[in-house]
């Protein structure tokens, strides 16, 4: 496990210095396949530590190795170490293997980009970044994969530096990142002055055995979860990731869709024990998450970029991943992370494949009919489509209706606004998912798809393979967790992730069964509105409201972005420039002025320095003298 | 005998290339011939440096004026080991640039710089008050030169603000040591006892505060940063800025244990306002100097809230991040000098766009920009972790400061690196303005190659600052040491 852990873990690292430090000597396609190459072998030390761990007794899975101390100060020390086990494997695998495809495509998708090397370099960066983070052994090393990752996302969001939108998204997406981890950092400061550690274990069973007051437990955990709700795009510090869609791609696939967005679910999970100790806030988790699948669901019906669609679907998902790691369906919502992962990673390069087709369009108003030119890319869409709103047998119909049965299971009356508010959103993921399917892919083709009608093919083979292989993925994935037939997922994180609650086989097939016609009527309203020529969400206040995405941008923009730029302005202007430098400018000039009186301004200027600081130093020293 | 070679060397070169007849390209060659000396001979001091031991290494005691209880008395402790080591690694990377740079009056321009690398070497090797006076002073007067005669358009008026005010800090300070030497009749700082005079203690703080510099004594930082040459302050923030830690950490510290209590939440609050301050008007700043400029008082800021948390988190901190803001601050000036050699100015309505076809600027630029915000994983976020992690156990209002001014610095570094590189080309970027050479690179790489093996093994510098990794308790055992 051991040896397959720092594999893992290096890997992505080499391959990111190696770009980095041959530059140009290597060529555009080469440090593509060195990229490729590098994160594939970051998944074979993935697979090498899963296979040893798989055969092991269940409590014998965890592997804790320690490279060197980090950092050091007095009592104080945080390696550099590595956690191992079922938890962080499920994590590796999804973040090498999923990350390893859309590298794979990326080679395909970036072709004849300027600076491909740029990109890979920082596509390895960021893989080596996400492993870090599910990796690290201790809260100080997960805060730091937490910021880079932050990092990795800025620097692929502002790719093409040259368009302003994008170094603007890049930012916005940095900033608010950064407040997240500003928050994480303080609930570390909390830890280490009340428990003296960072490590998992001490502070863990510092929670558990009670020897914390319920302040500061709560105060940690609303610290961590700030994190999470920062990275993870959730109300309200979700406004950076529709605009992070800016980056290429497969950027959005991986990092705004599959892996780093997903980094909160993964936190809660990891740090449960805190969070079990601070009840109300791992209840509020919960209720953020059902707001943001509202929310995300109902914007998502009026978006009209391709990409944006998918964004405030993927904010929706992880809403119910932390719907259920709010009521302590970890295993559940673990298992929606990587059912999630696949279907959601599918549905980007899809759409990156339509893009790509299309010269760089994305707006659905001027596509259409594609199925006709685009057959592999519609059908596997369509795969990626019925998998998000959870059609049987695709892989999110196992995973959205476990964690739904788990709030219904849960009870009381959190559990049931939980489940009545999680199941309006499976009918909004209908909805929204095949207004855009629809819009993409059937009627008549309109502006660039109809001139793009003439294109042949629908990419590279690096493209079409990795999308193919994520079909099969979100149509057989979800099988690993069959409700009272076949569960090996559940086992196997149990170990690690002990559930609060464990919803009856006849919970989770009846949800199943009222998730599903409320999905199927989803995509029944919208195919019916689509063939009508009508909206989903026709023009007045409420679309108005929708299309400005609740007006979060202009809130913050007044209430912390211009105030922000008021408060800097004024100390610059009123602050700094007249009180420090006014008042020293007449100073200075009254000294010139009266050196210059003295004779040559050197030597006079010289003198009564040399003169004040005598007289000074001796005065001083007689009153410190006296009053001493 | 090391330590002594150590200020020697640099002095003595100094001389020589003030006498020497030698050419331009003779006197560049000796002087970096000179400073790279010195960074063999302060690698060679590693070898055998005992971080734990109780007493300084390398040290040498020579009596001066027995009877006032003077000696000429210098020595390292690990945390001067690694202020020495920053000054000399920067110094060389200074002499180096000012060679590139091709200043006139060479013999002048090298002499002077040399002077001042021997000068803070001396600083922060000393062990003895007067030592310290004499080479702090010492600093000061090429530093005026350097800033007076080579420096901008303003540098008159940037040299008479600097020296009023280190003149005010550094009176106060003289009357400090007279007055704590002859009360505790040595001015040897192992011999010294502690003092509980609230007025000498401010006289010092003063001074450092000048220096630092801590709010509201800021007022020479803006103008001489920006008149410096660009190697000038890189040596003003990288390393004349450090003066100011050694004073507190093995001055202030070890000998007004009570006036520092009663004055820590005083200390405390100017140097949580000089981080906020620093950081928000390092936001607002329309160049790249005024940007590194309050970026770095901020960092001061943050460095004395560490200082003055007075345990060992906040101490191995910041003497961490001494070191960190050291290399990076210095770093990012240098490479503010060859972004202005290209551009013929440094404000950011006419820079931008120099990414593209400029790989090695841009890497550079951004390289040290995520070090400016202290990228997560970074040794200065590992600095900044340990400090504020340390200054929370005396309040959480400090370390809520800290975090805040962690996004600010996010803000202020992402405004920077997409001034200078992002988005449409400058009005004066030339097309033609090429990427940087090989000259450069080699005065940038290794600053930038020592940051990342910090940031693989901060606890390099943290673990061997103070001995036995215990800096609060080893700095509370020097009261009292001489007394009987």
């Amino acid at each position: 496990m051991v040896f397959g852990s720092w594999l893992c873990l290096l890997a992505p690292l080499a391959g990111f210095l190696a770009i980095l430090l041959l530059g140009t000597r290597i060529t555009r396609r080469q440090a593509g396949a060195l990229s490729t190459f590098a994160v594939f072998a970051g998944f074979a030390g993935a697979v090498i530590a899963f296979v040893d761990a798989w055969g092991r007794d269940a409590h014998d899975r965890v592997e804790v190795t320690t490279a060197w101390t980090w950092l050091q100060a007095g009592d104080f020390q945080a390696g550099l170490t590595l956690l191992v086990d079922p938890l962080s494997l499920v994590m590796m695998l999804v973040v090498t293997g999923i990350g390893g495809l859309i590298v794979l495509y990326s080679n395909g998708y970036m072709a004849g980009s300027d600076e491909e090397r740029r990109y890979f370099a920082y596509m390895s960066f960021f893989v080596f970044a996400m492993l870090m983070l599910v990796m690290g052994g201790n809260l100080l090393l997960l805060l730091v994969g937490w910021g880079l990752v932050g990092l990795a996302s800025y620097l692929l969001i502002g790719f093409d530096h040259h368009r302003p939108a994008a170094v603007a998204a890049a930012k916005k997406a940095f900033v608010v990142n950064t407040i997240g981890d500003a928050a994480m950092a303080l609930a570390l400061f909390l830890a280490i002055a009340k428990i003296g550690s960072l490590d998992y274990g001490t502070v863990f069973s510092a929670a558990e055995d009670g020897v914390l007051s319920d302040t500061v437990v709560t105060l940690l955990a609303l610290g961590l979860l700030a994190g999470a709700v920062a990275k993870s795009a959730q109300i309200p510090l979700h406004t950076w990731l529709p605009d992070a869609m800016e980056g290429p791609t497969p950027v959005s696939a991986l990092i705004h869709a599959a892996t780093m967005v997903t980094a909160g679910v993964y936190l809660i999970c990891r740090t449960h024990p805190i969070f079990e100790a601070a009840p109300d806030i791992q209840h509020l988790a919960a209720l953020l998450g059902l707001a943001t699948l509202l929310v995300a669901g109902l914007v998502a019906l009026v978006q009209w970029d391709i990409k944006r669609v998918i964004a405030y679907s993927t904010m929706s998902q992880i809403g119910y991943m932390f719907l259920g790691a709010g009521i302590g369906a970890y295993g559940f919502a673990m298992f929606h992370l990587v059912t999630h992962a696949f279907f959601k990673a599918l549905l980007f390069l899809a759409a990156g494949l339509v893009i790509h087709h299309l010269d760089g369009e994305q707006d659905i108003r001027k596509m259409g009919g594609l199925r006709r030119f685009m057959p592999y890319t519609h059908a596997t869409f369509l795969v990626g489509s019925l998998a998000l709103v959870g059609i049987p047998i695709f892989a999110g119909f196992w995973s959205k209706d476990a964690i739904l049965a788990s709030a219904l299971a849960y009870g009381g009356s959190l559990g049931w606004v939980l489940y009545v508010g999680g199941l309006i959103g499976t009918l909004l993921t209908g909805l929204y998912t095949f207004r855009l399917y629809f819009r993409v892919f059937h009627g008549e083709p309109a502006g660039k798809a109809r001139e793009a009608a003439a294109h042949h093919g629908e990419g590279a083979r690096s493209m079409l393979v990795p999308v193919g292989v994520l079909a099969v993925g979100s149509t057989v994935v979800g099988l690993l967790a069959i409700p009272g037939v076949w569960e090996p997922f559940e086992t196997w994180l149990e170990p690690a992730v002990e559930p609060l609650v464990h919803p009856s086989t006849g919970e989770e097939w009846l949800t199943s069964l009222v998730a599903v016609v409320l999905g199927v009527l989803g995509i029944l309203l919208a195919r019916r509105a689509f063939t009508a020529g009508r909206e989903l969400v026709p023009d007045g206040a409420v679309r108005d409201t929708l299309e400005h995405k609740l007006w979060f941008d202009e809130l913050y923009d007044a209430v912390v972005s211009r105030p922000a730029q008021l408060v800097a302005l004024l100390l610059r202007d009123r602050v700094e420039a007249p009180v420090v430098h006014g008042g020293l400018d007449e100073v200075a000039e009254g000294t010139l002025r009266g050196a210059a009186i003295t004779g040559s301004a050197q030597t006079g200027l010289l003198r009564t320095y040399a003169l004040a600081f005598t007289v000074a130093v001796a005065v001083l020293t007689l009153v410190f003298l006296v009053t001493r | 005998m090391l330590t002594t070679a150590l200020i020697v060397v640099p002095f003595a070169g100094a001389i020589l290339v003030w006498v020497l007849p030698l050419s331009r390209e003779s006197t560049s060659g000796l002087a970096l011939l000179v400073a790279l000396a010195e960074v063999g001979l302060w690698l060679g001091s590693a070898r055998n440096f005992d971080f734990g031991s109780e007493v300084p290494q390398y040290a040498t005691t020579q009596q001066w004026f027995d009877e006032l209880g003077i000696s000429y008395a210098v020595g390292l402790y690990g945390f001067q080991f690694w202020l020495v080591g920053l000054t000399i690694v920067v110094g060389a990377c200074v002499v180096g640039y000012a060679s590139w740079a091709e200043r006139e009056r060479p013999r002048a321009y090298f002499g002077l710089l040399l002077f001042l690398v021997g000068s803070l070497v001396g600083v922060f090797a000393a062990q003895d008050l007067i030592v310290f006076y004499v080479f702090f002073e010492a600093m000061l007067i090429p530093i005026y030169v350097l800033v007076g005669v080579w420096g901008g358009p303003q540098r008159v008026k940037a040299t008479v603000t600097f020296v009023i005010y280190t003149m005010v800090g550094s009176l106060l300070m003289l009357a400090s040591i007279i007055v704590l030497g002859i009360s505790q009749g040595t001015f040897s700082l192992a011999e010294m006892g502690t003092s509980t005079n609230d007025w000498v203690f401010l006289g010092f703080l003063a001074a450092f505060a000048v220096k630092a510099p801590l709010l509201p004594f800021h007022g020479w930082l803006r103008i001489a940063y920006t008149e410096a040459p660009p190697e000038v302050s890189a040596i003003l923030s990288g390393l004349v800025s450090k003066a100011a830690v050694f004073g507190l950490v093995w001055i202030v510290l070890p000998h007004f244990p009570e006036p520092v209590e009663d004055f820590r939440t005083l200390v405390l609050v100017l140097a949580a306002a000089t981080l906020a301050y620093g950081s928000v008007l390092a936001f607002r700043q329309p160049d790249i100097r005024g940007v590194l400029a309050y970026s770095s008082m901020g960092q001061m800021g943050l460095i004395v809230l560490g200082i003055f948390a007075v345990n060992d988190l906040g101490l191995d901190g910041a003497v961490l991040h001494s070191v960190n803001h050291g290399l990076v601050s210095a770093g990012f000036f240098l490479l503010a000098g060859m972004i202005e050699a290209r551009a013929g100015t440094g404000v950011f309505s006419e820079l931008g766009g120099m990414a593209k076809g400029r790989p090695y600027l841009a890497t550079l630029v951004m390289i040290l920009g995520m070090f400016t915000l202290a990228v997560p994983g970074s040794t200065n976020f590992a600095a900044e972790f340990a400090i504020l992690a340390g200054v929370f156990d005396r309040g959480w209002g400090y370390a809520a400061i800290g975090v805040l001014a962690m996004v600010l610095a996010a803000l202020y570094a992402l405004r920077l690196i997409s001034a200078i590189l992002h988005e449409r080309r400058g009005s004066a970027v030339r097309e033609d303005a090429g990427d940087l050479v090989g000259g450069e690179l080699i005065l940038l790489v290794p600053l930038v190659a020592i940051l990342a093996v910090l940031t693989a093994w901060p606890a390099g510098i943290t673990e061997r600052s103070f001995p036995a990794d215990e800096p609060a308790a080893f700095i509370g055992s020097q009261e009292g040491i001489g007394t009987p």
